[in-house]
């Protein structure tokens, strides 16, 4: 059998994606922490999402866990979270991702609910550990929004690359 | 009668069929509900460890040092051409507003040198009654460990950086950490070679304290914590303050050196307002800091050294 080229480039862009999240946090911060907006990078549930719709991927709930667990332990240092939150993105797009034809919109519904689903479990369970004291309300506009807005450019811009890396080399 | 086969035979059919899906659901609902039980638990308790972790012990455990080594080593790679193309924006803008700023600068340049000449003098003096005194360390003396910035979290709730040193450079936790315009934060979790910093704009109902003090213009010298953050007018709030009267608009505030944790003399900003708290009781001192904490390429850890 041959072995696919995905079974190494997958995991390699995902933590590409994982720490680049981070670099770019950093390297804008100036524009994505501002009192009235909190921009959370997602690009690494973008490299999530279009390898579940485009490609053919061994153990992608395993790398999943093990991309949560490090994002846990490096970014927040509370280790719980995306470890539960990134399998749940990929059970979710693979559930939703059944009744729909691939298309360019629907990704896009899809990646949009995705990324509203791990804003909001992200937030609740800081709450929940007194990390944040902020409203449902005041959430919303702070960050849920912005971040909504942030992913969605990302995804216009990423979404034709990716999806022709993933199915070039799923093949 | 053929055509009553037609009709109920599919439908008996169908019945069994159902039946039997129903079974097959009622299994697989159980057996899912049990596994999102399972896995619910396991992060509530994973939770529960880190926080305990991260409020009582002074590192992680081995194997998370570990993980947290491996990750800073791969992003300081990922890390290292978005830091150049950074770089390269802005010394294009610094070369855009360069000749302003030389104008301006020099101006300051020699006013700085009289200064710097009184301060060795004084320092001098300063070190040579110390020792008259046999006082060998006081609360200002700290030794400084410069690191660079690694990365953010990408979170909109920790508000926490990841610095390239760790406990091989003799970084400890719950130091006090500055940019190159005063007070950042402190250090939340050390590793081997980084570390993490919890800034002051977080909002953590567990974050430790800064002792600050506020310098006043009648040379008095009142002390209080810095209790929280203000986010929409990018304050830091100071509260238990010991007396009430005698502050100003512009009065600079330092970390007072109290608690054991930051050495004394740190700048941390500037008296913005002073306000009643909400019982009328004590009052509250908004504070602007002096550093900016979305602008933070490198940063120095204060060690104490007593």
């Amino acid at each position: 059998m041959r072995i696919s080229k995905m079974r190494y480039f997958f995991p390699i862009g995902l933590f590409i994606a994982l720490f680049l999240d981070g670099v770019l946090s950093q390297v804008f911060a100036g524009t994505m922490f501002t009192p009235s907006l909190a921009i959370e990078s997602r690009i690494v549930l973008l490299w999530i999402v279009m390898a579940v719709c485009f490609g053919k991927i061994d153990h992608i709930i395993l790398w999943t866990v093990l991309a949560g667990l490090v994002f846990d332990l490096y970014y927040t240092g509370i280790i719980g979270a995306f470890v539960v939150i990134m399998p749940l993105i990929v059970y979710l797009t693979k559930l939703m991702y059944r009744f729909f034809t691939p298309s360019f919109i629907v990704v896009l519904l899809i990646y949009l609910i995705d990324i509203t689903v791990a804003t909001v479990v992200f937030y609740w369970i800081n709450l929940l550990i007194g990390f944040t004291n902020v409203s449902m309300a005041g959430f919303i506009g702070l960050s849920l929004g912005s971040t909504l807005a942030y992913n969605l450019a990302v995804f216009v811009l990423l979404y034709f690359p990716l999806q022709r890396f993933f199915e070039s080399f799923s093949r | 009668m053929r055509g009553w086969d037609l009709v109920v035979q599919p439908f008996s059919y169908d019945t069994a069929f159902v039946f039997m899906e129903e079974i097959m659901q009622k299994f697989f609902f159980n057996k899912r509900l049990i596994i999102v039980l399972v896995v619910l638990i396991i992060s509530f308790v994973l939770i529960a460890f880190s926080i305990t972790v991260r409020n009582n012990k002074a590192t992680p455990p081995l194997v998370q040092q570990v993980g947290n080594d491996a990750a800073g080593v791969v992003d300081r790679v990922v890390a290292y051409p978005a830091k150049g193309l950074k770089g390269a924006f802005s010394s294009f803008s610094d070369l855009m507003n360069t000749y302003s700023e030389n104008q301006r600068l020099k101006g300051q340049v020699d006013s700085l040198a009289v200064q710097k000449v009184t301060n060795q003098t004084l320092e001098k003096e300063n070190q040579k009654l110390k020792q008259q005194l046999k006082l060998n360390k006081t609360l200002t003396d700290y030794e400084t460990i410069s690191a660079s910035v690694l990365t953010r979290s990408p979170s909109a709730w920790q508000n926490q950086v990841i610095i390239s040193k760790g406990s091989l450079s003799g970084i400890k936790k719950n130091a006090a950490v500055m940019s190159k315009k005063g007070l950042v934060g402190r250090v939340t979790e050390v590793n081997k070679t980084n570390s993490k910093v919890e800034l002051l704009s977080t909002t953590n109902d567990s974050a430790n304290r800064f002792a600050t003090q506020v310098m006043t213009k009648k040379n008095k010298v009142v002390n209080g914590l810095i209790t929280g953050y203000n986010g929409d007018s990018n304050y830091l709030i100071m509260g238990q303050i010991t007396v009430k009267t005698g502050m100003e608009k512009g009065d600079r505030v330092i970390t007072s050196g109290l608690g054991g944790n930051s050495p004394k003399g740190l700048y941390v900003g500037t008296v913005a307002k002073v306000e009643e708290d909400d019982y009328g009781l004590a009052s509250k001192v908004y504070v602007k800091p002096a550093a900016d904490f979305t602008d933070l390429d490198v940063v120095t850890v204060a060690k104490r050294v007593d």
